[in-house]
């Protein structure tokens, strides 16, 4: 995997690029919006990291420029301004994430971690993760590459949750997508396709429920990206 | 003291001497008048007698008895008193007692007073074969002051009513040539801290105008001065978190590295600190923004409160399983006007107040919903609460619960009261239900 780090203070860059290598990527750096697009035009990377705040072009043009351009790699958004108005602007030019200075080193990673395995998924249909792999195109899951039989309303959920991987999918949300398949539906009958579903992936994958706002699916931490 | 007053409050004592003045000529006037009428009613009665006695030449002719019956009853109680005094000087007829009047004219007049009573009295000379024949005539003047009074009185109290006529006009064109200006009072005093733009000048009266004008030019420095304001937090909001994003990321990768495992606790109090500068510097820079001033108009909007809470909740949580305590919510669908950014702000930092407060194995539960028509949001823990003794000094910048574990900047709860206060919303700290841990609650007004 090769990340590229649009940066332009040498210090965080520096740090950035040290982090994401610990964490088994591997990492290339330009200071400016205009080094980064000559870059960019030659090499494929799998996400980009863009700060918002570069000196010339900003980081929201470049990231405009990379979409004008066909690319669909993901990038994640640096911003150390702490506006409402520039993350939406950032979402609205096509960046997939946005990253607050200062931040963890462990969140940033958790963060590109996620973006490439939900960008991993687009070609292959594919989303692995540990002894788990969701084929999104063939709506099956594999555990240990063995199937896994699922009902339907078990596997719209684990779809509405592997879309959204390691990100709180409102109960809300899940009973809207349950809705075609059960008239007169309760969130207490989320909660029984959650369980039996829990029950099904075993110790292989963990589906966690944060009180009174949703579920989660959560990617297993043990495999590096490569 | 208003114009209004102030222009009463200087015409009506003008008035006032202007209508004494008044008062004081047309005594003076009335006075000339009537005794000019009752001079000439005397000369009139004197010529009269001239008259029925035939003429100055006939007075001699006067009997003697008569003389006699006139003088001994010197009536001064009559109406009119009349004495004449052949040429020689002594008294043809009439009373003894009236003074004959001398002087230039014919007849001359002069006041007397005779057994107590005023009188004019006048004295008529007619000339005559045989010497100047005097006839003096006297009226009281008592019918004098009467005629007088009648007069006045009808003067002064056409005076009065015309004082009052113009104080009420006057009164009521002050009242509405200011009307202009309390309008245009009322628009300003209705207009909140944020709300810059300028003052019409279209509609406010000439005298005002360069006021208007002075206070549209100290507005446009505020705008100015806000801007400047609003730019300055960005810029050191951008100028603090990179460096000190540079400096934290720098750290943890020193973390990590084998080198470094010797000195992992210092490090780790190295990190801390570190910490705990970007998170003061960002809780100042939110303080700034929740400025009355700085909340703009264009921001506002409906904010989902639900929504919200879903984003703040999963933002926290990686802390929360650190601190191993639970955080979830009790969320019904609740809206509300206002910045969506510092709402946000007010909810992270009540949540990050619980987790800090809050020990392992403790629950902080987010509330929203619509209560009585009151829309509220809540933040309720297990903790061991704030006393009710403290729940107002924990809401004054920097103060810091005695005891108060970790290194907070003692600003979060004075956030949440000034972004509570620009929504019109109130905070109310409580103890939490079961009477454990505390529970704040922002009441949308």
């Amino acid at each position: 995997m090769r990340l590229l780090v649009v940066e332009d203070n040498e210090v965080v860059a520096d740090a950035i690029v040290g982090g994401l290598q610990l964490a088994g990527y591997t990492v290339d750096h330009a200071g400016s919006a205009e080094l980064a697009r000559n870059v960019l035009a030659v090499e494929h990377f799998d996400l980009a990291i863009v700060d918002i705040g570069l000196p010339g072009a900003d980081g929201l043009s470049l990231v405009r420029e990379v979409r004008a351009a066909g690319n669909g790699m993901p990038i994640l958004v640096l911003t150390a301004r702490y506006e409402l108005q520039e993350r939406i602007r950032a979402f609205d030019v096509g960046a997939d994430d946005y990253v607050t200075k200062p931040f963890e080193q462990a969140e940033l990673a958790a963060r590109c971690r996620a973006l490439i395995r939900r960008a991993s998924v687009v070609p292959t249909g594919l989303l692995r993760m540990g002894r788990v792999a969701i084929d999104l195109l063939g709506r099956q899951l594999l555990i240990d590459e063995r199937p896994v039989e699922l009902t339907k309303r078990e596997w719209l959920i684990l779809e509405s949750l592997a879309h959204q991987l390691g990100r709180i999918v409102p109960k809300d949300r899940l009973l809207q997508a349950l809705a075609g398949w059960e008239a007169e539906l309760t969130a207490n009958a989320v909660e029984t396709h959650v369980s039996r579903l829990r029950a099904k992936l075993g110790d292989a994958a963990l589906i966690r429920t944060i009180r009174g706002v949703g579920y989660r699916l959560d990617e297993t931490r043990e495999e590096p990206a490569g | 003291m208003t114009i209004a007053r102030r222009l009463l409050m200087m015409v009506i004592p003008a008035l006032l001497a202007l209508l004494i003045a008044g008062a004081l000529i047309d005594y003076r006037l009335a006075l000339i008048a009537v005794r000019n009428t009752s001079d000439q009613a005397l000369a009139d009665a004197a010529r009269a007698s001239v008259q029925l006695l035939g003429g100055g030449n006939g007075m001699g002719q006067l009997a003697a008895p008569q003389r006699a019956a006139v003088a001994d009853t010197p009536d001064t109680n009559a109406q009119l008193l009349y004495a004449i005094a052949a040429p020689d000087g002594h008294l043809i007829s009439g009373s003894t007692l009236l003074p004959r009047i001398s002087g230039g004219s014919n007849p001359s007049f002069a006041d007397a007073r005779i057994n107590g009573r005023d009188l004019r009295v006048a004295t008529l000379r007619v000339p005559s074969t045989s010497g100047t024949t005097s006839i003096t005539v006297a009226a009281p003047t008592a019918y004098r002051a009467q005629a007088l009074r009648a007069m006045l009185s009808g003067h002064l109290l056409v005076d009065f009513f015309e004082l009052d006529g113009v104080t009420l006009l006057l009164w009521i064109g002050v009242y509405y040539s200011l009307r202009p200006v309390r309008q245009l009072g009322a628009q300003v005093e209705s207009r909140s801290v944020r709300e810059l733009q300028h003052i019409g000048e279209a509609q406010v009266p000439g005298e005002v105008r360069p006021l208007i004008v002075a206070v549209n030019r100290l507005l446009e420095l505020l705008q100015i001065a806000n801007g400047a304001q609003q730019r300055f937090i960005a810029d050191a909001a951008h100028q603090l978190r990179t460096p000190l994003a540079g400096l934290l990321a720098q750290l943890e990768l020193l973390l990590s590295k084998p080198a470094a495992a010797g000195m992992q606790a210092d490090l780790g109090t190295l990190r801390r600190a570190l910490q705990h500068v970007a998170h003061s510097a960002n809780q100042l820079l939110v303080m700034a923004r929740a400025e009355p001033m700085s909340v703009l108009p264009e921001r506002l909007g409906t904010v989902g409160l639900l929504a919200m809470i879903g984003a703040v909740v999963e933002r926290n949580l990686d802390r929360a399983d650190l601190l191993q305590i639970d955080l979830g919510a009790d969320a019904q669908p609740a809206e509300v006007l206002g910045d969506a950014w510092l709402l946000e702000d007010l909810l992270n930092n009540l949540v990050d107040n619980a987790l800090t407060y809050t020990p392992a194995g403790g629950h902080v539960t987010v509330r929203c919903g619509n209560e009585a028509g009151v829309v509220f949001l809540e933040v309720e823990d297990d903790g061991p609460g704030i006393p009710p003794s403290e729940r107002l000094r924990v809401r004054e910048r920097f103060y810091r619960l005695p005891g108060s574990p970790g290194a907070g900047s003692g600003l979060g709860l004075a956030i949440v009261e000034q972004i509570a206060r620009v929504h019109g919303a109130d905070l109310l700290i409580e103890t939490g239900s079961g009477g454990q841990g505390a529970r704040l609650r922002v009441s949308f007004r």
